[in-house]
């Protein structure tokens, strides 16, 4: 009764989404969440890396799956691509371009660490802040990831779905 | 079809803006790098091998260089040096180098109170597994900021140091 009551005052719970999944409004403020808080997040990701490009290219060059003469250019384009990327989702400007870019990375990041993690290796992942030692390889990054993935997805379909009632 | 072709039209111009504005910040960054990957040759025992200077040095201002197996075990037997282990605790409880202590890179900042109580002046050699791995070098970074001024680290690590023979402890011993 007292938790009905919580929610029928603004509480956030699973329910509460599940109550209210068909109210459109509601799913436009899950939307803009979802959008907001990816691009956000990305372009957090991307700040220390085009600081320090040194540090992310040697995280790079850890999981020893590209080729050397790429190192270098990866690690300059990768931070901005993802700040860029970023900021037009958070501003909602190519924002399904964005969003399918920041797709395609996050399921490349993914590949790459279960790759490392199959071969047996352990390090940083370069995720956020290259020193933060909390962030290495491993099945938590591996879920973070996928869960990111979803949202990206899930963006992609609404985005998708907007874009076929633009066209009607 | 129409909606793919422009998609990918604009994806390419990010990936192309992105680009442009990755290198020119190179410029303006006071650690920027080039776009050609740089390499730096790093001397083992039995041979030399190519890695990218970002693995020596990301930030491009390490002073530590590399020390063979032969000078690391001379600076054994003559107890100069004071080795550090920068494996995880459970690769260097496995094995080790005698009477090296472990200090993981990962784990730097835990290991401060000890480290503030060495002298800044003794020669500290950094190890790892060897050649496959860069915590060796990470460590010895760490401790050159933390004012170190003997700092080296043994690019051929552990396995090189089995290898020869040379005195270990551990529990596999």
């Amino acid at each position: 009764m007292d938790r009905c009551r919580l929610s029928h005052r603004g509480n956030f719970s699973v329910t509460h989404i599940f109550q209210n999944w068909d109210n459109e409004k509601f799913k436009n403020v899950l939307y803009l969440i979802f959008r907001v808080g990816l691009g956000a997040l990305f372009v957090y990701a991307s700040l220390d890396k085009i600081w320090n490009p040194g540090q992310f290219a040697n995280s790079i060059a850890n999981y020893k799956l590209l080729p050397l003469p790429l190192l270098h250019l990866a690690a300059i384009i990768l931070p901005w691509l993802e700040i860029l990327c970023g900021m037009l989702l958070i501003f909602n400007y190519k924002a399904r371009t964005a969003n399918i870019l920041i797709g395609s990375m996050l399921i490349v990041f993914t590949l790459a660490i279960l790759i490392s993690m199959a071969r047996g290796l352990d390090f940083n992942c370069g995720c956020y802040a290259q020193d933060d030692t909390r962030s290495n390889i491993g099945l938590g990054k591996v879920l973070n990831n996928i869960q990111l993935i979803i949202v990206s997805v899930i963006l992609e379909l609404r985005f998708r779905r907007l874009q076929k009632a633009e066209q009607n | 079809m129409q909606v793919v072709n422009k998609l990918t039209k604009e994806a390419g111009s990010l990936i192309m803006i992105a680009g442009i504005l990755g290198i020119l910040a190179q410029f303006i960054l006071p650690n920027g790098i080039s776009l050609r990957t740089e390499m730096t040759t790093l001397m083992t025992e039995s041979e030399a091998v190519a890695i990218p200077s970002v693995s020596v040095d990301p930030e491009g201002d390490l002073e530590a260089v590399n020390i063979t197996l032969k000078d690391a075990h001379k600076a054994y037997l003559d107890s100069t040096a004071l080795f550090l282990d920068a494996r995880d605790p459970e690769i260097y409880a496995k094995g080790h180098i005698a009477g090296a202590i472990n200090l993981p890179a990962g784990a730097f900042m835990d290991s401060l109170d000890y480290l503030e109580s060495l002298d800044r002046d003794r020669l500290v050699i950094s190890y790892c597994d060897g050649a496959e791995c860069n915590a060796s070098i990470d460590l010895a970074s760490n401790l050159e900021l933390m004012g170190f001024r003997q700092v080296r680290f043994f690019f051929g690590g552990w396995q090189e140091w089995i290898a020869a023979g040379y005195p270990t402890g551990g529990t596999s011993q």
